[in-house]
């Protein structure tokens, strides 16, 4: 009779003790799913962290056991069941943070940084051209930074360089312009929200980044913040308070900023003839506690089913996008993909929504390799479609 | 094992078989807290190999090799036991039994399931209540204990009381023998199921199972606060031998109200004392004179007070958080008593009487699980880091069996660890019937073995009982048992 649910995290020794080694945590996590051995059960994980930092075994650093540090989404899961309240999203952090403190992270992580600190951005590309998939807008300079704007629009990276992503703030700026808000962005003085810093390891280049983003706002004297990347929008919701101290910012993911203005009538949408279900992305709902907003708008196109995903809301299952998986094991995050696959295949629908450009990416290619007749699509992209 | 074997079994079983020392050493433990000290010079914890067969024709081939070059094969599941029940003693093969996972089938008709020995409870869960359906019992460790888990250990948990054991409600089984010989098993084979039914993996590898399902139908909660073990004990009693019979029934002692309290898991609107949960299942018509039935006890019972409804509701929804007392810990050590339930009062005033002894509050809380049994599980406080100290507190554990033991009571599950017990559990004459079944079936004694029949030479009960009192006298004349 919990009057507290949140799950807590001390410090990594304390919480590894504190493991009961139940095992609760093993048949949530995809990657256990997927790799089947007790080594990347969080269970099995939390034993060799107890080993290495409570009982002083420095042999069990070894790389096996970074490997499967890394091979791991960050989706959360394994905090809702955790029979004793450990926040192990945090210890996975953790983890990861001190094994880049080490020196022992792989490449593929310390090529993440070295990219967002040379760049500002995950890409390679000059984070100048932030702004390249505003050239497809009727008016490319609607997007262009503008201080005192009513909403400032937080692209994010993918969304930014990755032409696969472009709709996703194009959709965006349309239902912007239709609904008549006022909005900017912050161009190339956008940078990478810091989040796939933290999430490699390295918390105190992140922080940097924070620091940036908000005097960039605070500059522009913006009071709304939409942000359409469910990790940009934890960022700037969880992890941005020590910057944010004592500024006003009202931070929305876009799906919330989309439900307000279908409320207040500022979006008409036409009816549509589709089965329509909505895979959560970890961030936004498990991990950033938005369930309701995407399930309001789809339910709010005239003519929609929705169908849940077997699962949904806090259960929900990762697509195998998170935690920086892709750039440390690429086949093992497809993997995960082709479990969510088999749900979506389960529900018969013809569309699959998200509101994470990452997750719509892992999505899509899986589906097209399957041969799925069911399309993906943002929230902002479904929604511009039944306002077409 | 033979080198030459392990290399056998890779080849076949590619990267579903691994040896390394890594991967091998997350296989030597379950949930029991005890110190490499204790159990490296006596047990082999460390297999030679693990392997996760795919279904059943696995399961049966790799027990063939093993059976040919008596190789030990230790089956394992959830390992959410805590007797090292599923760790291998004498190191060989352990069988990681979780790919043999799903739902077979679904007879609506014959109102059963057939499901993989290795599916949790709650994944079995998750497929029938989509289809209006639900178990008719479950162990409260659901979401990582699997069916063939809970049929090999005593299967008694949420639901036992009114629908009685899991062995009660298992129609038929598949088992695959030692030899690698696979049988069909029902209540009236020989060998009938029962054999099989908490033997712990010793008899044969169970691969998947017949149970009895029921109609989903609506719940009622109810959550009681009593000053008193007695008065808790009383309306226990009146609630149990009510015409209605509850679903589930479970009781909270004042020590384990106290931990509760003082790690804020409980609202301060609680207060001391004792809790009582009880939970209805059944038709609208049953629940409403369940109600009557509370509310009347209720009445009957001045000093007891019922609590807000969003309480009991809350209590049922984390029906398997028990292990959230740990974060008190860091560890927890105890032990889990079948107990009559007319002794619970008894049972549970030597309890608080040992509390103040050994300066550790120790806390329980318990299942009714029978119309005539509980299990009891009563746990205290300790600190691995601190290994001495440790070592002298795992001597407490016994202290609990021997005032359970006092009471008619016995400890629920064997394994290794309370194989010094076995001749409190079972009779002479059951015991000589449980060891001709080994012999029957496992003449080798490759399957599980170091388990359930009888105790290592140094856990002698003489000279176990003798260490463990050793153990707890220095804890108390130390005085550091950790009171709070
Ligand atoms: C919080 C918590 C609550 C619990 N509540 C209960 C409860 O209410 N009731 C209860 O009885 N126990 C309870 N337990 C103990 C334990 O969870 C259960 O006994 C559980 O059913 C064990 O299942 P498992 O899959 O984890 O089996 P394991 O621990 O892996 O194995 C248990 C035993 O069965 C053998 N075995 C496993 N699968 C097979 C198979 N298919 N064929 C042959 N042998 C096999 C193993 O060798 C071992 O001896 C609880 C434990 C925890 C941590
Ligand atoms: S965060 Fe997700 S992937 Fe990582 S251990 Fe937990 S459940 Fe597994
Ligand atoms: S659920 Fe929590 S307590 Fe249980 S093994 Fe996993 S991390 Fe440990």
């Amino acid at each position: 009779m919990s009057t507290q649910h949140e799950n807590k995290f001390t410090t990594l020794e304390q919480e590894a003790l504190i493991c009961a080694r139940c095992g609760y945590c093993r048949n949530c996590c995809p990657v256990y799913r997927v790799i089947g051995w007790e080594s990347a059960s969080p269970r099995g994980k939390i034993t060799v962290a107890k080993d290495l930092y409570v009982k002083g075994n420095k042999n069990a650093l070894s790389d096996e056991f970074i490997q499967r540090v890394t091979q791991c989404t960050l989706c959360g899961a394994c905090n809702v069941v955790c029979s004793t309240s450990i926040d192990l999203r945090e210890l996975w952090i953790e983890l990861r943070r001190r094994i880049a403190e080490g020196g022992k992270n792989p490449k593929g992580l310390q090529d993440i940084r070295k990219n967002i600190l040379d760049n500002k951005n995950i890409t390679t590309f000059d984070n100048q051209d932030r702004l390249e998939w505003a050239q497809d807008l009727d008016d490319p300079d609607v997007a262009e930074p503008r201080d005192g704007a009513e909403v400032a629009y937080f692209v994010g990276c993918v969304s930014s360089f990755f032409p696969q992503a472009a709709q996703i703030p194009l959709a965006n700026a349309e239902i912007f312009g239709a609904a008549g808000v006022d909005f900017t962005t912050m161009g190339g003085d956008e940078w990478c929200c810091g989040f796939p810093l933290i999430i490699s390891g390295y918390p105190d280049d992140a922080r940097e980044f924070r620091r940036h983003n908000v005097e960039k706002i605070k500059e522009m004297g913006i009071s709304t913040l939409v942000a359409s990347c469910a990790s940009c929008y934890h960022i700037w919701k969880y992890e941005s308070r020590e910057q944010l101290a004592g500024y006003d910012l009202e931070v929305l993911h876009t799906t919330e900023y989309l439900a307000r203005l279908i409320e207040e009538n500022r979006i008409q949408l036409n009816e549509l003839d589709e089965v329509i279900t909505y895979h959560d992305p970890c961030d936004l709902g498990r991990n950033g506690g938005i369930f309701d907003a995407p399930r309001k708008i789809i339910n709010s196109i005239p003519g929609v089913r929705f169908v849940e995903l077997a699962h949904h809301g806090m259960d929900s299952l990762c697509c195998g996008g998170g935690g920086n998986l892709q750039s440390v094991d690429p086949q093992l995050a497809k993997e995960i993909t082709k479990l969510r696959v088999e749900e979506i295949k389960e529900t018969g629908a013809t569309i699959v929504v998200s509101s994470c450009q990452q997750c719509e990416q892992m999505l899509s290619a899986a589906i097209r390799e399957t041969g799925l007749p069911v399309r993906v699509m943002d929230i902002s992209q479904l929604i511009l479609e039944a306002m077409e | 094992m033979k080198p030459e074997i392990v290399e056998e079994i890779k080849h076949k079983y590619g990267d579903r078989a691994n040896d390394s020392p890594f991967e091998r050493n997350l296989y030597t433990r379950d949930l029991a807290p005890v110190p490499a000290l204790m159990v490296d010079p006596l047990f082999k914890t460390m297999p030679d190999l693990v392997v996760r067969p795919a279904n059943e024709e696995e399961v049966a081939e790799i027990l063939r090799i093993a059976w040919k070059e008596n190789i030990p094969v230790t089956p394992r599941a959830g390992a959410s036991t805590t007797y090292f029940d599923s760790i291998p003693v004498k190191g060989g093969i352990v069988m990681d039994l979780n790919l043999l996972r799903g739902v077979v089938g679904l007879n609506e008709e014959r109102m059963t399931v057939t499901v993989q020995a290795g599916t949790t409870w709650s994944e079995l869960d998750d497929y029938l209540k989509r289809r209006g359906l639900t178990e008719k019992s479950y162990p409260s460790s659901a979401p990582v204990a699997t069916i063939g888990g809970w049929f090999c250990m005593m299967g008694y948990g949420i639901g036992s009381l009114k629908y009685g054991s899991l062995l009660s409600q298992v129609k038929s089984a598949q088992v695959v023998l030692a030899t690698g010989d696979t049988i069909a098993v029902t209540p009236d084979t020989d060998p009938p199921l029962s054999w099989f039914a908490g033997s712990e993996g010793t008899l044969g590898i169970v691969t998947w199972l017949e149970l009895e399902v029921r109609k989903l139908n609506p719940m009622k909660h109810f959550l009681l606060k009593m000053d008193s073990v007695p008065e808790m004990a009383q309306v226990l009693k009146e609630v149990k031998d009510a015409p209605v019979i509850p679903y589930n029934l479970h009781f909270t002692d004042p020590a384990c109200v106290q931990g509760m309290h003082a790690l804020g898991l409980i609202p301060d609107e609680v207060g001391e004392g004792c809790l009582l949960q009880v939970d209805y299942e059944g038709a609208e018509q049953e629940l409403d004179q369940a109600e009557d039935i509370i509310r009347r006890i209720v009445d009957q019972h001045p000093k007891v007070k019922m609590m807000p409804g969003e309480m009991a509701d809350l209590e049922w929804e984390e029906r398997f958080k028990a292990l959230r007392l740990k974060r008190g810990g860091p560890s927890v050590l105890g032990g889990e008593v079948w107990l009559p339930i007319k002794e619970v009062s008894g049972y549970l005033a030597d309890i608080a009487a040992m509390s103040s002894k050994y300066g550790i509050r120790f806390m329980s809380y318990g299942h009714v699980v029978t119309p005539e049994y509980v299990t009891v599980m009563t746990m205290f406080y300790a600190n691995e880091v601190n290994t001495i100290n440790y070592m002298f507190s795992l001597g407490l554990t016994k202290k609990i069996q021997d005032v359970g033991f006092r009471y008619g009571g016995h400890p629920y599950g064997i394994g290794l660890w309370n194989s010094p017990y076995i001749t409190r559990i079972y009779s002479r004459k059951e015991l000589a019937e449980l060891r001709e079944r080994k012999k029957r079936l496992d003449p080798r004694g490759i399957l599980n073995p170091g388990k359930v029949y009888r105790y290592p030479l140094l856990f002698h009960p003489f000279t176990f009982g003798i260490g463990a009192n050793v153990m707890a006298g220095l804890i108390r004349a130390a005085g550091r048992g950790g009171r709070r």
